[in-house]
């Protein structure tokens, strides 16, 4: 379904499965040039974005920092994962911007009838959470997820993942050749000679 | 020696379209003995300097398999009765790029057994299915296989359930992984017989390429130091280097010409900036895979061919196989760290084929890898496989622990012939070159699904014994909608009313014409099938040389 077909409504309200409801996968994207976006992300930090407003990539980094939280370890946010967004929106996807722009439009709407707020950003974390809850199962939430993660897990190039701190969460170790053992149970395999 | 050039209007002796698994070894085999030879491949030549650890690139924008964005839509449905549609992804994966999907394949490299050539004589035929004998043997492939293992570069280890090999492997086995130590404990308490994997991945330096160095960005991705035995590596340089063979990328063959006498006479082709030409030949070989080679066939209609070049049995684009599968993930106490190394080192092939008093016909073999090949971003996003959250403190919390813990065995299954389930030419959707698309119709033989519910049942029951904890199993229970393995549309047989190629793969009707890929299986083996199309591309080139040499093409 292209995603002009999308009502803003639809785009909320669409039940999805996490992992597959994400616009962007199902507009079968155009990132063929992410490559070389990857230097204006890589310097937009210091320049601000180069197609989000300044409310909307303060309102996206609000629902990525819940996606992925800074707590013990840094998240979506030290991760510099909204310039990967900012990148991904910009690189020949009207079309799923746009949607993205209506339905924050309607997140905004549904703060401030909750919680009496303009922005999303300015509710507590728990006031967020309590929101993104009634939407977890839309296109929406699905597309910025799945742009969180793969901001937190692409190579640094694209925007996000700053200094790897996403392979850093999940123990990945960015090296580039290895050598036995790999893992527990092999070394204990040789260790017993199976 | 540099790569020869040839004019279009020059008639060459071998026209070869498509340079992947088979078509990258034809043009080996035949310019190497001499032959004058054009390979017309659609993709770019991308070779081990090119390739990163780059998972957005290949696993999300599709660099490598390509799809609608590089417009190159398919359509798909169940049945014959349904409109075909547009999905999110394109049923039928391959690659689009000097060495095909053997650049990005994940090297596991199954010889086929004796029984797999014969198993309808033995097992009897299967109602609603063309399930048949192929016309040749076990052992007619042999020496052909082995040819792979010491060209191509296989390593590994005799197993106790392996065919008779006529030399030893030319590696040894790659060093065991977690995942493999898991599987080969499991699968020896419930008294299998569990083996290193064999793979097309080299353990040593062979043939002036280098061992493995296990960085671990390997199905899906191509090899960046040239350890992985993909066509690119292996044939292509050989083949430029014999002076006799050229190498045209960027180049789409919409069809195939025939003459009066209906011989093929040449291809015809756009250039990437959309130029058309063609190509002369005295014989043309379409190693375009088992979804492109009917397609181009059908494409290639005329008024002496009315149904598609090379169709008189009716069986182009037929008999569709995919391979079916299960995947079994649990969470180990110790890091596993499944995603340093290559995908597969242990797999356990006793139950190569089910019993029949099971009610089924199937077969199949188990491994053992990381759940999502390794990838870090395609494992966060299907993280909640294991029962946690999918986003929020508790989600990255699990992250950090199922990363490196994780492991997963996976089934690969057979797949049975049935004659609706094919590549045919969408009546409505276009690619970008305005050729109608292709479409993929499907649905898996029920004896397909009750065998991959066999295999999953059967890695549940190994991962316990494992030791794993948060266990979950899936197969595609309603059928599968799409696959990377494209077998016989253009089956191999010894009857031209039954079958596309003679058992040397030459047209049962343009005697200058062969189909040497994936489409000429019969049967479609237990899950690996890039070995076997790689034996018999050197088989099909063996017997091209020796009938151009008599005079017989």
């Amino acid at each position: 379904m292209p995603a002009s077909q999308f009502s803003r409504r639809a785009f909320l309200q669409t039940s999805t499965t996490l992992a597959k409801g994400s616009l962007i996968l199902l507009a079968a994207p155009a990132i063929l040039t992410a490559c070389k976006k990857a230097d204006e992300a890589m310097s937009s930090e210091a320049q601000g974005f180069s197609t989000l407003s300044d409310i909307e990539a303060l309102e996206l980094r609000s629902i990525a920092a819940r996606i992925i939280p800074s707590d013990e370890s840094p998240g979506a946010e030290e991760a510099g994962v909204i310039y990967f967004i900012d990148a991904v929106l910009g690189d020949y996807r009207d079309d799923e911007y746009r949607a993205v722009r209506e339905a924050l439009l309607e997140v905004q709407y549904n703060a401030a009838l909750k919680f009496s707020a303009s922005y999303f950003a300015d509710l507590s974390t728990s006031q967020q959470d309590e929101l993104l809850i009634e939407i977890e199962n839309t296109a929406f939430f699905a597309t910025i997820r799945y742009l969180t993660i793969a901001g937190m897990f692409s190579l640094p190039r694209y925007g996000g993942n700053k200094n790897k701190l996403g392979y850093e969460l999940i123990g990945f170790d960015d090296q580039h050749a290895w050598a036995p053992p790999f893992g527990f149970y092999d070394a204990d395999y040789t260790a017993r000679g199976e | 020696m540099a790569q020869a050039s040839y004019s279009n209007q020059e008639e060459v002796d071998f026209v070869i379209v498509g340079s992947g698994a088979a078509g990258g070894i034809v043009a080996k085999e035949l310019s190497t003995a001499g032959f004058s030879v054009v390979v017309l491949e659609q993709g770019p030549h991308l070779q081990a300097g090119d390739f990163e650890h780059d998972e957005w690139a290949y696993d999300h924008n599709t660099h490598l398999t390509w799809g609608a964005r590089q417009g190159h839509p398919q359509t798909f449905r169940k049945t014959e009765a349904e409109i075909a549609v547009r999905g999110p992804s394109e049923p039928l994966g391959y690659a689009h790029n000097v060495g095909g999907s053997s650049v990005h394949f994940s090297g596991n490299f199954w010889r086929l057994r004796e029984i797999d050539f014969i198993e309808a004589s033995v097992k009897g035929t299967i109602a609603g299915t063309n399930f048949s004998d192929w016309p040749i043997t076990y052992a007619d492939l042999e020496p052909y296989y082995t040819k792979v293992d010491w060209e191509i570069g296989v390593s590994g280890l005799q197993g106790p359930w392996d065919p008779p090999r006529s030399r030893e492997y030319p590696c040894p086995p790659m060093p065991v992984k977690s995942p493999g130590v898991l599987l080969e404990r499991a699968a020896k308490q419930l008294g299998l017989n569990p083996y290193p994997a064999p793979v097309a991945i080299l353990s040593q330096a062979h043939n002036g390429r280098p061992g493995c160095i296990h960085c671990g960005f390997c199905n899906g991705f191509g090899c960046e130091v040239n350890a992985k035995s993909s066509s690119m590596a292996t044939m292509i340089p050989l083949a430029l280097a014999s002076g006799n063979c050229e190498l045209r990328t960027g180049c789409t063959v919409n069809r195939a010409e025939t003459n009066e006498a209906g011989r093929a006479t040449e291809v015809v082709y756009w250039e990437s900036d959309g130029t058309e030409k063609s190509q002369r030949g005295k014989a043309i070989v379409l190693c375009a895979n088992g979804s492109e080679t009917p397609r181009l066939l059908l494409l290639s209609e005329s008024s002496r061919f009315p149904d598609g070049l090379a169709n008189s049995s009716g069986f182009v684009g037929k008999n569709l196989m995919f391979n079916g599968y299960s995947t079994v993930h649990g969470l180990m106490d110790e890091p596993v760290n499944g995603h340093k190394s290559i995908p597969a080192t242990r797999v356990v092939h006793d139950f190569y084929e089910l019993d029949s008093s099971l009610g089924f016909y199937g077969g199949g073999g188990i491994d053992s890898r990381h759940p999502s090949r390794g990838t870090p971003m395609g494992f966060a996003l299907n993280s909640s496989m294991f029962g946690g959250p999918s986003w929020g403190s508790d989600f990255k919390k699990n992250l950090k622990h199922e990363f490196t813990h994780a492991v997963a065995f996976d089934g690969h299954t057979t797949s049975l012939p049935v004659a609706t389930n094919s590549v045919s030419l969408d009546p409505s959707a276009a690619d970008k070159w305005g050729r109608p698309a292709l479409r993929c119709t499907y649905s898996d033989h029920p004896d397909d699904i009750k065998t991959m519910k066999f295999f999953m049942d059967k890695s549940i029951e190994l991962m316990e014994a494992a030791g794993a904890k948060n266990i979950s199993g899936f197969y595609p229970e309603t059928g599968q909608t799409g696959n990377v393995h494209l077998l016989g549309t253009c089956r191999m047989g010894d009857n031209p009313e039954s079958s596309v190629v003679d058992r040397y793969n030459r047209s049962h009707d343009v005697p200058n014409l062969f189909m040497v890929d994936g489409s000429s299986m019969v049967t479609s083996g237990r899950g690996q099938p890039t070995m076997t199309i790689m034996a018999l591309a050197f088989r099909a080139a063996d017997n091209m040389i020796q009938a151009a040499r008599r005079g017989d093409i």
